[in-house]
């Protein structure tokens, strides 16, 4: 008996078996498709593919959460990608980071599947209609832990201007929850307080990932989801308008004119979605880090993106 | 002394392999509440005085009792025909009680999810029809709850009533006691032993649920969901005190309820 | 009076074969059988606690065979006590008087006297786990007829005691029913035991009634070699007591003398029972220890594989175990003249 345990440890150090250089990227949830999906070609299986010798452990987590494992927890990892690249700037430089390149891009979709209560009417220019309707459930994830639930903040903003109706963000936000908006200078501020408070007509979850269960199971018509979550989970979304959508550099000044203050104090100014990718100072394989890197802009891996409905940033930007 | 050592060999190795488990445990805890106490005390007080965490840890405490108050009543009598009777499909029935405890937490919230969510689950939806609520709410955190913790409490309290001499059961009968009264003064109080400790499983396992519950409730957030959206939001500074103070407030009573089943043992045929 | 008619039941490795059964009232019967012959079963069946497959169980002509245990008035004593751990001796015996709905007074004034006739005063306020087996087996008998039962039902009640304390309780229930004139079965696969207590046996084997009848009936008369295996061919003699001295009591059979270890008063007609293998043979006297001695012709000699039952006829019917070799080594024959001797101590008296 002790002798199998023995192997079962020796196998747990890896001992015996050839050694492989571990390359820890810790990530945002909405990159765990093309990153370590089911796909055929994915980064992870690309990359090793390239580098026999390296296994690529992929750690999934929001985005902010992600950093705070480097930061707080005192994790190590070699990679850190992230669905908003100034968290890099803000929470790492200068202890854990220096430098961050901007790699892909992602809009705000509102998703839903053919089970959605009005499924069948929505379309671009009603779907702010359809989610006042009383018998509608929409969701959106927590602004204080998902940039994903801050930036559903600022489509429902937006919106208001786009089609100027100054009642949208009341409907949709204020009157279900304890989010409140203010116009301050121009800049249209949403506070998010710690205790959220959803009415039973919004649902409010940690992750964008969990409210696809709510899709999928049925018990909620509407989420907030980037484009490329609901394309790869296969659901049906709305396309926003450019404006709203936080997709392009064009409209970068429209996008400023939002602000969401979270319950830590962070604020978040609206700004087109582009993901963020850095090698941590303390990592363990800064060079394998950086050829991670390298490889996730290349044009390899800028064609990985692009399938998952993750248009790449040609060429990527540094910072 | 190596005599010694070399005549009770195993029983040195036996103490030696579990002392190794228990400072496993005992390190792992003590190591976070005491950086937490050495390091960042006024965190802790701060913790200690902040009524949104206070609420969150009450709201966890309250909502596993009534998961357990729940298991109890359900989970009682099933016990006791799972102890006394044999049956077509009882091994079936047992591993019933036993899937909550193999089934991967997240699947069990998704599952919870389906089932009681207001629009269209199976139990939610007539439920709202009639204005109860399980999604974010309360009601939704117990059934949540009860799926992952109600077993601890059934298959203790089996064990209890199979500890039970049928022959005190038939004794009673023949005193002249009907079926009830032999079953509140001679079996319960016998097994009651067992029943409250798997009563103390069946709580400490629901105030620890975190992954079955969030699917179906995010608000009002219990206190293993308020940790992690503080370890988010602000990072571990934030986290850990609450961490540690609901440890603290955890440990304390079940420190007590355990005192208080060992005084019961007294009375125990065992 | 309780009449079993035609019961039948399977119950987990036991089974009981188309059981007929009638006690009388007043009556202590025992059913004597080897371990698992069924006994306990049977004894459930009476007290209902588990209900026949077929046949019918009658009390004081009333059919009571799907009657809820708690409505039949039987009193039960399990061979292990049965008591209630987490209850103390007073609790464990007022547990039944609790439930009859009495006035308090006559709760305590009943209590009173039972633990007092079963000498369980002093233990009132203990529990059950602090008594020796023979204080907990009158704590059970004690709890069982402070209800007065109809019928009183005993489980091997005193196979789990050292022999000194079976002696003593054996007594103790004679007493208790021919006090209370309380029907009692008592299940046991004592020889002795049954002896001493019963009115009448039922010998019971594979789990059927095989014979009933009184004692001198079972033990002189076995039904079938089956039986008589069983029961051990006993000496059972009766005759009338002396005198009786510091323990040593005479007891005259017709004009024969045996002397035993007994309390019994003189003048009072007894039985004695004395197991053959307790008998030794000799070709003429000798002397011995052996209180007793006869001469007799022998007038039988059965061989039982290794061992012989040898009968004499001492003037009085004496039956002995002698080995083969013994029997070969004596030249032992029908008809040849020997002296059997035995121990007043192998002796017993009822």
């Amino acid at each position: 008996m002790f002798c199998l345990l023995g192997t079962v440890l020796a196998g747990c150090i890896g001992v015996g078996t050839p050694q492989k250089v571990e390359l820890k990227v810790f990530h945002a949830g909405s990159l765990a498709v093309p990153f370590g999906g089911q796909g055929n070609v994915t980064m992870e299986k690309a990359f090793e593919e390239k580098y026999p010798n390296v296994d690529v452990r992929l750690e999934s987590a929001g985005s902010v959460a992600t950093i705070r494992k480097v930061t707080d927890v005192g994790k190590t990892a070699d990679v850190v990608a992230v669905a908003d690249y100034s968290l890099i700037p803000k929470l790492m430089y200068p202890e854990y980071a220096d430098w961050h390149v901007m790699f892909a891009k992602n809009k705000m979709v509102l998703a839903y599947t053919n089970q959605s209560r009005h499924a069948n009417e929505i379309n671009q220019d009603n779907w702010y209609e359809i989610l006042r309707q009383p018998d509608v459930k929409f969701g959106f994830s927590n602004p204080n832990t998902d940039p994903c639930g801050y930036r559903s903040q600022m489509v429902c903003q937006l919106v208001e201007l786009h089609y100027n109706d100054s009642k949208i963000f009341d409907d949709l936000i204020a009157n279900n929850t304890a989010i409140t908006g203010r116009l301050e200078n121009d800049t249209y501020i949403i506070t998010v307080p710690d205790d959220i408070s959803p009415s039973q007509r919004v649902s409010v979850r940690d992750k964008s990932v969990t409210l696809v269960t709510g899709l999928e199971a049925g018990g909620l018509d509407y989420a907030f989801e980037y484009q490329s979550v609901a394309k790869q989970h296969g659901l049906m979304f709305v396309e926003l308008p450019s404006q709203i959508d936080l997709s392009s550099v064009d409209y970068a000044d429209t996008y400023k004119k939002v602000q969401v203050v979270r319950a830590s104090g962070e604020a978040a100014t609206g700004s087109p979605i582009v993901y963020g990718m850095t090698v941590p100072k303390n990592a363990d394989h800064p060079e394998l880090g950086l050829k991670f890197v390298e490889f996730v802009i290349s044009s390899e891996g800028q064609d990985i993106m692009e399938s998952y409905g993750q248009p790449p940033i040609v060429p990527a930007v540094g910072g | 002394m190596i005599e010694k050592i070399k005549r009770e060999g195993m029983l040195v190795a036996f103490t030696l392999l579990g002392f190794l488990i228990i400072a496993f445990i005992v390190v792992t805890l003590g190591n976070m509440l005491a950086t937490q106490v050495v390091q960042d005390l006024g965190g802790l007080i701060k913790a200690a005085q902040d009524p949104v965490v206070l609420d969150s840890i009450w709201l966890s405490m309250y909502t596993a009792f009534l998961a357990t108050l729940v298991a109890f009543i359900f989970g009682v009598p099933l016990a006791y025909i799972l102890a006394r009777k044999e049956f077509l499909g009882k091994s079936l029935i047992e591993s019933i009680v036993d899937v909550p405890v193999v089934v991967p937490h997240t699947a069990a919230g998704i599952a919870l999810y389906t089932v009681f969510m207001h629009h269209g689950g199976l139990i939610g939806a007539p439920l709202s029809s009639l204005n109860i609520v399980c999604e974010d709410a309360v009601l939704g955190i117990v059934f949540a709850m009860l799926f992952v913790s109600a077993p601890f409490l059934i298959n203790s309290a089996r064990d209890g009533f199979k500890s039970v001499d049928p022959r005190l059961e038939n004794v009673a009968r023949s005193l002249g006691a009907s079926q009830w009264h032999t079953f509140c003064k001679i079996s319960f109080p016998l097994a009651f032993r067992h029943i409250l400790t798997g009563s103390i499983l069946s709580w400490a396992r629901a105030i620890s649920e975190f992954g079955a519950v969030i699917f179906l409730v995010s608000w009002p957030r219990i206190a293993p969901l308020l940790m992690y959206e503080r370890f988010e939001s602000y990072g571990l500074s934030t986290s850990r005190p609450i961490a540690v103070l609901l440890i603290f407030i955890c440990l304390t009573i079940f420190i007590f309820l355990r005192l208080a089943s060992m005084r019961w043992q007294r009375h125990d045929s065992d | 009076m309780i009449a079993i008619k035609g019961v039948s039941k399977n119950w987990r490795d036991f089974s009981l074969k188309n059981i007929d059964l009638e006690v009388r009232k007043g009556e202590y019967f025992v059913i004597l059988g080897p371990t698992a012959a069924g006994k306990t079963l049977l004894l459930e069946l009476m007290a209902g606690f588990y209900k026949p497959d077929h046949g019918e169980i009658w009390v004081n002509d009333k059919n009571v065979t799907r009657m809820p245990p708690e409505k039949m008035g039987i009193g039960f004593v399990y061979q292990d006590y049965s008591l209630f751990p987490h209850l103390t001796v007073k609790e464990n015996i007022e547990f039944g008087l609790k439930l009859k709905k009495m006035p308090k007074e006559d709760v305590e004034k009943k209590l009173k006297e039972v633990m007092k006739m079963l000498d369980i005063s002093h233990l009132s306020h203990r529990y059950p786990r602090t008594l020796s087996g023979g204080e907990q087996q009158r704590v059970a008998i004690a709890r069982g007829i402070v209800i007065e039962p109809s019928i009183m039902l005993l489980d091997e009640p005193l196979s789990a005691l050292d022999a000194r304390t079976q002696i003593r309780l054996r007594e103790e229930l004679r007493r208790v029913h021919r006090g209370a004139k309380l029907t009692t079965i008592h299940v046991t696969h004592d020889q002795t035991e049954a002896m001493a207590l019963a009115d009448r046996i039922g010998v019971m084997m594979d789990g059927e009634i095989v014979q009933t009848g009184t004692p001198e009936e079972v033990f002189h008369s076995p039904i079938d070699k089956v039986v008589a295996e069983f029961v051990g061919v006993e000496n059972i003699i009766e005759g009338i007591v002396e005198s009786s001295e510091e323990g040593v009591t005479t007891i005259r059979i017709n004009d024969h003398i045996i002397e035993a270890i007994s309390s019994a008063e003189a003048g009072s007609r007894v039985r004695i029972c004395l197991r053959p293998e307790s008998v030794t043979i000799a070709p003429s006297k000798t002397t011995s220890s052996a209180r007793n001695t006869f001469s007799g012709a022998i007038t039988q000699l059965v061989p039982l594989g290794a061992t012989y039952r040898v009968e004499i006829d001492c003037g009085f019917p004496l039956v002995a175990l002698i080995t083969k070799t013994s029997v070969e080594d004596l030249g032992l024959r029908v008809g040849k003249k020997v002296c059997a001797s035995f121990k007043a101590s192998s002796v017993h008296v009822f």
